[in-house]
């Protein structure tokens, strides 16, 4: 059996598990490309006008899996941890597909609730049913798969540079090389080193999300709001570069968030649509780093008139 | 302590009638208005939904007129309500104002003590006992149920009425009686009178007018303000519309909730297109649309501000609904930007599209 996963999404973090269970199963794992501009363009035919960039770039991810495979993952993940939520579009994504995307293959629709490995191991078991009636053989695909999970690593965590930033954000933004317009590479270049969230140890992740007077609830939320506030409390890196898609519903409450946490560090929000342009972009990023550089090597925080220059 | 809340449709009347019975010093911020909107889009994030920002004008005008705590409502499901609280306090802090904020959370999130402690502040200052207190949340309750039931009924006999005009004369008469008075008693005397008034209004069973279902995010439909009255328009056109998300839909359903049991009918109807709740009210909005299908209507509006994520999905699904039932739906999305009259040529284009249908010219 041929099953197809699209390179969107969350694939960008948990995607190893999906295929390590897949082959485990004797699957042929077929994975979409890299997104491209006719992926993209794919998409944003496809998908509904008010969706994020994010899935209208899965739209275009499935579409052009769906006469390869026999099945294709689109998982709905309702939950990653306790009494927390993700985005409300994930829970509804394999609705979004269907009625979007005609001609579809079976679909995985089953929801994936991924709160602890119990819970996972009986949602997966669901996935693997479709393919295979050996329970034993599941079992062992999901303990491998979950092995190779807890093996690999996404994040960025860059040494040896004399300037670091923070790469916030829901990981398909930080990770889809495309989405962002490949910004790790434009820092590198600009001699400039990037951490992302996964760096952070989950408990200090914790620690400050849990000092809120409201209990966040969206599970990416809390990783970028706290590792946020981890790198600018410790001043473990120079800058925070959020990335954001446009329209993102949870991003317009973390970044309110840790604005006001942060308070006067360093912080560029760059929001990213279907239209956005390179050039604008470079510019921002340039003067970003610019700002940063001459805060640190060649002006003090006090001006002339001794107020503070920077923030707002 | 002077306490204020945000405004959502008319829930207004009903908390009037709860604080003047609870003897708490209170100020009702304006109908939420233009201008209401212009302070909250220009404090607010940018990104933020549309009630967040009329909410916030609500605040600054409530504020403006001595107001120095705000009651409001949370939530814990992923829709951004929840998160409210947090960001409105700050903001409101950062531009000066200087307010105590009473968030009404779910106990299984902030806890049963805390939750009882927050009512605590409101008890302490009105001096009643808790047993006044909960008589006077059960008049509030009440009086929300009279009021959504006479403009149910208000909006569903628009289009039968024989002389034009008599359902919007007894929707205007009775939102001026019930607020000019302070005795809640007899706000509830009024309330039942145009009950009976409402239901005594002349009527054409014979006519047979346009049948439109409101369906989509809950704020925007229910603050009419938000979506720039679409109902009171619905009726000038002599057509009848029919919302079932109401605020005392929300109480029996919250009701419902604890014991797994509610609104069974829209969760039955919503099967076969969404099978889980996602969060928002998307599960009722495809229930809604189903079932508006089911009865007869002609037509159904979604309504939605930008952005609103469990409404997205929603807005994937209705094209199926509306291709399988063969039920035209339209979708409307609001924000602050919103204008008047291309709105306006949207609702009329779909009202002749509905009309032509009925008469089976196309």
């Amino acid at each position: 059996m041929k099953v197809g996963i699209p390179k969107g999404l969350l694939y960008w973090k948990y995607g190893v598990f999906m295929e390590v269970f897949f082959a485990q199963l004797g699957c042929e794992v077929i994975v979409s490309r890299n997104t491209n501009k006719e992926l993209l363009n794919l998409g944003v035919k496809q998908a509904v006008d008010e969706t994020c960039v994010p899935i209208k770039i899965f739209h275009g991810h499935v579409a052009s899996l769906k006469d390869q495979c026999d099945l294709l993952v689109i998982p709905r993940v309702m939950r990653m941890a306790e009494r927390e939520y993700i985005c409300p579009k994930f829970c509804g994504l394999p609705e979004m597909i269907k009625n979007s995307i005609s001609d579809l293959p079976m679909i995985t629709e089953e929801p994936i609730y991924a709160q602890n490995l119990d819970q996972l191991y009986k949602s997966m078991e669901v996935f693997g049913r479709k393919v295979t009636k050996d329970k034993r053989k599941i079992k062992e695909a999901f303990h491998k798969a979950w092995k190779a999970y807890e093996e690999s690593f996404c994040g960025i965590y860059d040494v040896g540079y004399k300037m670091r930033v923070a790469l916030l954000g829901h990981p398909y933004n930080v990770q889809d090389s495309f989405l962002n317009m490949n910004i790790v590479e434009k820092l590198h270049d600009l001699e400039v080193g990037v951490m992302t969230e996964e760096v952070v140890p989950r408990r200090e992740v914790n620690a400050y999300a849990n000092q809120l007077y409201k209990r966040l609830f969206w599970t990416f939320a809390r990783h970028c709001y706290g590792s946020g506030m981890y790198f600018a409390k410790n001043q473990f890196v120079d800058g925070i570069i959020y990335l954001s898609a446009f329209a993102c519903g949870i991003d317009s409450v973390v970044i309110e968030l840790l604005k006001e946490g942060i308070g006067h560090f360093p912080l560029l929000v760059l929001k990213m649509d279907e239209q956005t342009g390179e050039g604008g972009l470079n510019t921002r990023i340039e003067a970003f780093i610019d700002m940063i550089e001459r805060r640190k090597w060649y002006e003090s925080n006090v001006s002339s008139s001794r107020e503070c220059v920077h923030g707002s | 302590m002077k306490v204020t809340f945000p405004h959502l449709g008319n829930v207004y009347m009903a908390a009037k009638i709860f604080l003047d019975d609870l003897g708490l010093d209170y100020v009702i911020p304006p109908l939420s208005n233009p201008k209401a909107l212009e302070i909250g889009a220009m404090y607010s994030p940018e990104e933020i939904c549309l009630p967040y920002k009329i909410m916030i004008g609500n605040y600054i005008q409530a504020l403006e007129q001595g107001a120095d705590t705000i009651i409001m409502a949370g939530s814990c499901g992923p829709c951004r309500l929840g998160e409210y609280c947090e960001l409105q306090k700050n903001l409101l802090k950062n531009i000066g104002y200087n307010v105590t904020f009473i968030t009404l959370d779910v106990p299984k999130d902030i806890g049963k003590e805390e939750l009882l402690n927050r009512i605590g502040i409101l008890m302490n200052a009105s001096g009643k006992s808790s047993y006044e207190g909960i008589q006077a949340l059960i008049k509030g309750i009440k009086a929300m149920y009279l009021v959504d039931e006479i403009e149910k009924e208000v909006y569903w006999r628009a289009g039968y009425e024989v002389h034009k005009g008599d359902c919007k004369k007894i929707l205007y008469r009775y939102r001026q009686d019930v607020f000019a008075t302070n005795n809640p008693n007899k706000a509830l005397v009024i309330l039942k009178k145009y009950l009976k008034q409402i239901k005594q209004v002349e009527i054409d069973k014979n006519k047979d007018p346009l049948k439109i279902s409101i369906i989509g995010e809950i704020y925007t439909v229910i603050e009419s303000f938000s979506n720039l009255y679409i109902q009171e328009r619905l009726m000038d056109y002599g057509v009848s519309s029919l919302r079932m998300l109401t605020p005392s839909w929300w109480i029996k359903d919250l009701i419902g909730k604890t014991v797994k049991l509610n609104s069974i009918g829209i969760r039955r109807a919503s099967k076969e297109y969404l099978s889980v709740g996602i969060g928002g009210h998307a599960r009722e909005c495809i229930g809604e649309a189903v079932l508006a299908a089911k009865n007869g209507q002609d037509g159904a509006i979604q309504l939605f501000p930008v952005g609103c994520m469990p409404e997205i999905v929603s807005k994937a699904i209705l094209p199926t609904i509306s291709k399988d039932k063969n039920f035209p739906i339209m979708t409307l999305v609001m924000d602050e930007m919103t204008g008047e009259s291309g709105y306006i040529t949207r609702i009329e284009a779909f009202l002749d599209l509905l009309e032509r249908r009925k008469l089976k010219v196309v």
